[in-house]
This record gives structure tokens, C-alpha cells and sequence, in this order.
């Protein structure tokens, strides 16, 4: 066979969503890829222009279908910073122990996506099944098991069910068990290590001149992490290790999300006793009127009552699950945000595919993506 | 009552159509019907008819069996609706594959496109004339059964090949490439491992190599042969970890991605029509076939056609170790799979002639005490 180019997209089962990867081969070589992105535009950043604060929450459950709740936080974060707005510690602690069960949720989808990736069935089977324990929790509390539209400028929406503490402790000790069956599955297999080893190397210096954050940043050696580096809520008051590897690897990023799950387990068991001892209001008193209100006002009489709040910008920044999510909302005194710009870790990721994938095998480019974790929800928005 | 065998029971039921339809025809035709050469002739299809419907009825239970210890190793139930546990499922989903419409790509080559999937199911079910079940059940008087079999056996990758370059598809065509390297490769040591086999028996009729098994099974001697005949068997079956020519996750579905409808339910019935191949030669060449060790009590054997029920449950079972094999093992990627086979399968199963040929020289089986060696 000669040189040929193929399209590994926009339907592909590597693809884990709507994008193009295509790759020049001689054979079985990569000899180039051209990563292409943008099937998915909806243009979020430009309906949240004409939202009210709190109805953008509901697009950012539709950016990354799998973190929702870790997108509604970051966007959250922004907002009231630039509405000067702070919300009950009680809040805060909810939101975290939101995030690292989605933390742990995206990791386990991912580890489904992955191992099928490279042909393991089973896995995947129980990633599902074990992932969908997490979805009911939220769905104690939220309603909803993907778009959950669960945060609000200044607080929840509501406050946790008292059955969430004793089922949540439930799923945390079942999942402490099923991460060690996983990682026999996986590490315990000689053909795994054959397939994954010294795979999609990215080194440190190369990862930070890409942008490349998260597991794939932590795989290479480099600690950094935004819950430790920039705590946001009140990351700095609970205890945990950030996770790295140092192969720079598929197996790296393996090891380090594994231990994300694990680290995020730590947390998980020190916010939900906060919230066990320290019942609390989870909304922020003195909310201006049409951020309280359970349907912010909307049409006409949204704009008769606008041009009269404190203006103000705010910038967030939270470690996704699969990297650094930023967030810049600029609020120029009405009740909708003026502008609202997202940076999607994932596109960083994915837009350096050349770096980690040309020199392997065809048959490589599915577990190395798999690695890299793509959510083409976010990258596009 | 002597032992029913295939040519019996093909040959009452001719018989009995004849006679059927002699009774109801007046005398020209009835002499014609009821003559032995026109009975015989019958009797000669009904037995293929008969292979033919056991064999694809055993596939596609086979299926079943395959997707319920899928769901169990993968903590579901698998098909649970159609018939009494799923029963009926593939049947179900053969049916709506055979109203599907086929669709063959603009620039696809006619003849190869129709032709490969065909030639490629046509060749896998013709090996099940020549393997014989059970005492009597079997074609017979063919003393080279094993080879033959082989033979058309090994017809696929050249089938999958034209398939795949005649579908007009990159990934097709790769799958193509993958799935003939592999099977050319691992070829070789399938039938190196079952020289051993024939070694130690001495002959390469199916029938002569289970009887000399009457005393112990291959599977104990030659476990060095087993173990490489199943894994080369894997390769040969591409099932996991040697799927990569339909790897999913990079080729979509490898060589059959344009196929769709009814020929898309060849490739996919074909294929575990060559897993109950490699399951069946399992079970005859290494598991003592349809009979059992001699210290089993006789009321397990004595029942009617306890040969075809044994035959059946090792061979169901032998199928149980690949799918079992299949919920565990992640892929290997080509080149490795290529490395293997030319560098560790061939040496094993080149030791592993050597280790027969010593076991037939030595007129000794160390196995159980020093039982006398079979075939000499």
C-alpha cells in the first residue's frame, strides 16, 4: 500500500464524539495527522449573551455531556465573581463534593471508553455499571442524570436529601473496591502493557509549549494541579495528594487518573462529613431580585428592569476532569452576561495530536486518543 | 436396535418418502420413486440437509451461548427476550438482517463484492461435511479427513482478501491486509501442532485419531500442541485478543465495514461457523471427541446418541474457553501479533513435533505410569 490519507471521523468508533482525525498512513505508520474539530458548534458563548445568569447554567451541562456539573461550577465561579456575589460555605462544600463525583464519574467513563478501546469488552461493562451508581446519586439530589442544571449565582438550587450521605458513603466504599478489580484487569494483563507502554509519549517541555493540561500535563511529571495551585470553594481546607506519573505515556495517564479517582475518593469522604456536621443555608442571602427568583424574568420586562447593578468581570479557572477549564464572564450591569468566553482544556489536547501521534501504528491512534480523554462537547461548546 | 449413524437415519427417511409417495402415485412414477438408485440419491441429499441444518443451527446457537457468558463474565444477562432465555434472539436478528437491503458501494467491483462473502460461508460450511460427530455419524471411508479439513480451512484468507480489496474501502482493505498476514502466519503453526497430533495417532482420519484416544486424551501429552493449536486457532478465528482485522475501534469493522444485510449475516455467521470449526477440531483432535475415558462409569455413555451429547457439551465448552478468553484479553496490535506467531508459535510448535515424535519413539506416554504409546 502507498501513502494515503483516511478520515478517522466525523463517525468513527475512535472518535468518542463528533470530530475528524485525518491520518496520512504508509501501511500501518502514521506518517501525519490533522485533527478537526468543530462538527459540534453550538455557539454557547454566544446564546449566553442573551440568557439570564442562572439560564446558563444550563448550557454548560450541555459542554461537556459527561462533567456537567464541573462546567456549571466553573461558569458559576465566574459569574459571581463579576456579580460580587458570595455564596454559604454549606454551597460551597455541595459544589465540591459535585465536582469530584463528577470527577470520578468522567474518569470511569473514560476508563470504559478507553479499555474498549484497545479491545477490552468486559471493563467497559463495568465501568457502566459502576458509573451509573454515581448518576443515581445525583439524581437524589438533582433530578436529572446528565444535564443537571443543579448550580445557581450564589448558592444550589436545593439542599442535599438527608439519603445522600449514607448512599453516597455506600457508592464511595463500593468504588474503592471496584477501582482494584479495575487496575487488575488492566495492569494485570501483559498485553496491556504491550499495547500501552511507551505509547503516545508527550514530554513535560512539550506539553506546556501545547497548552496541554490535566492528566495528560500530571502524566508527565509535571504537579500541577488548580485544586492545589489555585484553590477555588474550599479546595484548600480538605487534604488530598495531587496525582502524577512520571512515563508520559498511555500507561502514565492510566496510573494518573486512577489515582485521580482514588485522591478524589479522599476528598469526597472529608466534604460529605463537612456536610454531615454543618447543616446551612445553600443559597446566599440578599441576592439582587431576578437572581433569587426561580424564573429570572425574561422578554420585555427582562429589559425594562436592567442597567442599574454593580458592574464587574469575573475570570474562574477549575481542574476539569480532563484539565485546566477557564471561564471569563463580563457583566456590564444588566441581568444577562455581557460576554461569556470559555478555554476547553480538551481542545488544547486534541489540537496537539501531531505531537503524540505521528511515528506509531494505526492501531495505536485508539488507545493514545482514548489517553487523551477527548470531550468534543466542550471543544466545541 | 444397532447404533443409529447419519447414513441410517438418511436412509429410512428416503425410505420413507419414497414410500410415501409411492403409496399416492399411480405405477409409472411409483417404480420410478421407489427404485434403490432414486432412494439412495434421496437418501444422499437428506444427508446433507440434515449436516447442513445441525451445523448452522449449532452456529447460531453457538451465538447465543457466546452473547449469555459475554453478559455474565460482563456482570449482565445477555439476550433475554426472544424465547425462553434468548433463545430465539439470533434467530430474530437473522431474519431482520435477511430483509435488509444489501447495499454495494458505486465504485465497488461486482463480482468480488458478491463473491467473496459467499465463497467465504460456502468453503466454512463445507469442512463440517467431512468432521465426523460421532461413531457412525460422520461421512466416512475418508482417510485423510484432518488435512482435508485443514485444507478448506485455510481457503478464507484469500476470500476475506478479495472481499475487503473489492469493497472499495480504506479500512476494508487494511482489514484485508491484517487478516491475510495474520492468517497466513499463524497457518503454519496450526498445522505443525496438529503434525504432533498426527504423530502420536498415526493416521489423519478424524475417526482413527479419537479412537486412539480411548485411553487418554491428546490433551495431556501434547498440552506444548494444545496450547499452540487454541491460540493459533484464536488468530485463525480472529477473535479477541487477535481481532485486529476487524479491530472496531480503528477499522470500524475491518474487512465487512461496507457489507450490510444479508451478507453482513454471512461474514458474521461465517464467522463462528469457523469458531465451532476450531472448537470441534479442539474437541476431536486434543479432548478424546465424543468418547470418554474408559473409567467412566457406562450409564454415561450408554444412552442414545450419548456420543453426539458429549461430542456437543466439550465442544460448547471448548467455545466457553475462547469467550472466556475473549471478556479478559485486551487486542494485540499487528506487528506484535505478527512477531509472535513467527518467533514464539512456530519454535513451540516445531518443539512440540519433536516432543511427539520422542513420545512415539519412546513407545511411552508419561502421563498416567507409562501407558503404551497409540499408533504404533
Amino acid at each position: 500500500m502507498s501513502e494515503m490519507w483516511i478520515n478517522m471521523g466525523p463517525q468513527h468508533p475512535m472518535t468518542h464524539g463528533l470530530w475528524n482525525l485525518r491520518v496520512r498512513i504508509d501501511g500501518e505508520v502514521v506518517l501525519d495527522v490533522d485533527p478537526e474539530m468543530g462538527y459540534l458548534h453550538r455557539g454557547i458563548e454566544k446564546i449566553s449573551e442573551d440568557r439570564h445568569y442562572n439560564e446558563v447554567v444550563t448550557l454548560m451541562d450541555r459542554t461537556c455531556y459527561v462533567a456537567g456539573l464541573a462546567w456549571e461550577h466553573l461558569y458559576i465561579l465566574a459569574s459571581e465573581q463579576a456579580l460580587h456575589i458570595t455564596p454559604p460555605e454549606r454551597a460551597e462544600y455541595i459544589r465540591m463534593t459535585c465536582e469530584e463525583f463528577q470527577r470520578i464519574g468522567s474518569h470511569i467513563m473514560w476508563y470504559a471508553a478507553f479499555v474498549n478501546d484497545i479491545g477490552l469488552m468486559t471493563p467497559f461493562l463495568y465501568g457502566m455499571r459502576d458509573r451509573d451508581l454515581i448518576l443515581d446519586l445525583y439524581q437524589s439530589f438533582t433530578g436529572a442524570r446528565m444535564t443537571y442544571e443543579y448550580m445557581r449565582v450564589g448558592g444550589v438550587r436545593n439542599d442535599l436529601p438527608p439519603t445522600f450521605v449514607p448512599q453516597a458513603r455506600k457508592v464511595l466504599d463500593w468504588l474503592t473496591e471496584r477501582f482494584r478489580e479495575y487496575d487488575q484487569l488492566c495492569l494485570g494483563s501483559s498485553i496491556f502493557h504491550k499495547r500501552c507502554d511507551h505509547l503516545g509519549v508527550l514530554k513535560a517541555n512539550d506539553c506546556i509549549a501545547h497548552g496541554i493540561t490535566g492528566p495528560m500535563l500530571r502524566s508527565a511529571g509535571v504537579k500541577r494541579d488548580l485544586r492545589k495551585d489555585r484553590p477555588y470553594a474550599q479546595y484548600a481546607a480538605v487534604d488530598f495528594d495531587v496525582a502524577v506519573a512520571d512515563g508520559a505515556d498511555v500507561t502514565a495517564r492510566y496510573l494518573v487518573r486512577m489515582e485521580e479517582m482514588r485522591q478524589s475518593i479522599r476528598i469526597l469522604r472529608q466534604t460529605i462529613d463537612w456536610l454531615e456536621r454543618h447543616p446551612g443555608p445553600v443559597m446566599a442571602d440578599h441576592l439582587p431580585r431576578w437572581l433569587g427568583a426561580p424564573y429570572a424574568p425574561t422578554g420585555r420586562e427582562g429589559y425594562l428592569l436592567k442597567r442599574n447593578y454593580a458592574k464587574g468581570l469575573g475570570f474562574s479557572a477549575v481542574e476539569e476532569p480532563h484539565g485546566e477549564a477557564q471561564a471569563y464572564v463580563v457583566n456590564e450591569g444588566s441581568e444577562h452576561p455581557y460576554r461569556v468566553k470559555f478555554r476547553s482544556p480538551v481542545f488544547a489536547n486534541l489540537s496537539a495530536a501531531r505531537q503524540y501521534l505521528v511515528g506509531y501504528r494505526v492501531a495505536d491512534i485508539p488507545p493514545i486518543m482514548g489517553s487523551v480523554d477527548p470531550c468534543i462537547g466542550e471543544v466545541d461548546r | 436396535m444397532s447404533q443409529a449413524s447419519l447414513y441410517s437415519v438418511s436412509y429410512d427417511l428416503s425410505n420413507l418418502i419414497a414410500s410415501a409417495l409411492g403409496s399416492i402415485l399411480p405405477s409409472g412414477p411409483r417404480a420410478f420413486v421407489t427404485s434403490s438408485d432414486v432412494v439412495t440419491g434421496f437418501a444422499v441429499l437428506i444427508f446433507a440437509v440434515i449436516i447442513l441444518a445441525a451445523t448452522m443451527i449449532n452456529t447460531i446457537m453457538l451465538i447465543w451461548w457466546e452473547r449469555k457468558l459475554l453478559g455474565r463474565f460482563m456482570d449482565r444477562r445477555g439476550a433475554m427476550h426472544v424465547g425462553f432465555a434468548g433463545l430465539l434472539q439470533n434467530f430474530a436478528d437473522g431474519f431482520k438482517l435477511f430483509r435488509k437491503d444489501t447495499v454495494k458501494p458505486r465504485d465497488a467491483d461486482f463480482l468480488g463484492f458478491y463473491f467473496g462473502p459467499t465463497a467465504y460461508m460456502v468453503t466454512s460450511l463445507a469442512i463440517f461435511g467431512i468432521l465426523p460427530i460421532s461413531s457412525g455419524w460422520d461421512t466416512g471411508a475418508l482417510p485423510l479427513t484432518l488435512l482435508l479439513a485443514l485444507a478448506i480451512f485455510a481457503f478464507a484468507p484469500l476470500f476475506i482478501f478479495v472481499s475487503a480489496w473489492s469493497s472499495n474501502n480504506k479500512y476494508s482493505l487494511m482489514g484485508g491486509m491484517r487478516s491475510a498476514a495474520q492468517m497466513i502466519a499463524y497457518e503454519v503453526p496450526l498445522l505443525l501442532a496438529v503434525v504432533a497430533v498426527v504423530i502420536v495417532a498415526g493416521s489423519f482420519d478424524l475417526n482413527t485419531i479419537v479412537y486412539e484416544q480411548q485411553n487418554y486424551w491428546f490433551a495431556g501429552p501434547l498440552i506444548l500442541a494444545l496450547i499452540v493449536f487454541v491460540a493459533a486457532m484464536l488468530a485463525e478465528m480472529e477473535r479477541i485478543p487477535f481481532d485486529l482485522p476487524e479491530a472496531e475501534a480503528e477499522l470500524v469493522e475491518g474487512w465487512n465495514t461496507e457489507y450490510g444485510g444479508m451478507f453482513f449475516a454471512f461474514f458474521m455467521f461465517t464467522d463462528y461457523l469457523r469458531a465451532l470449526v476450531g472448537s470441534v477440531l479442539v474437541v476431536l483432535l486434543f479432548l478424546g471427541g465424543w468418547t470418554l475415558p474408559t473409567w467412566v462409569p457406562s450409564v454415561a455413555t450408554s444412552f442414545p446418541l450419548a456420543g453426539i451429547f458429549w461430542f456437543m457439551v466439550k465442544t460448547y465448552l471448548v467455545f466457553g474457553l475462547f469467550v472466556w478468553i475473549r471478556a479478559s484479553l485486551p487486542r494485540v496490535r499487528t506487528d506484535q501479533l505478527l512477531r509472535v506467531g513467527w518467533n514464539r508459535m512456530i519454535p513451540l510448535s516445531l518443539l512440540s513435533v519433536f516432543l511427539a515424535a520422542v513420545l512415539v519413539t519412546a513407545k511411552c506416554v508419561p502421563v498416567f505410569g507409562c501407558l503404551p504409546s497409540p499408533g504404533i
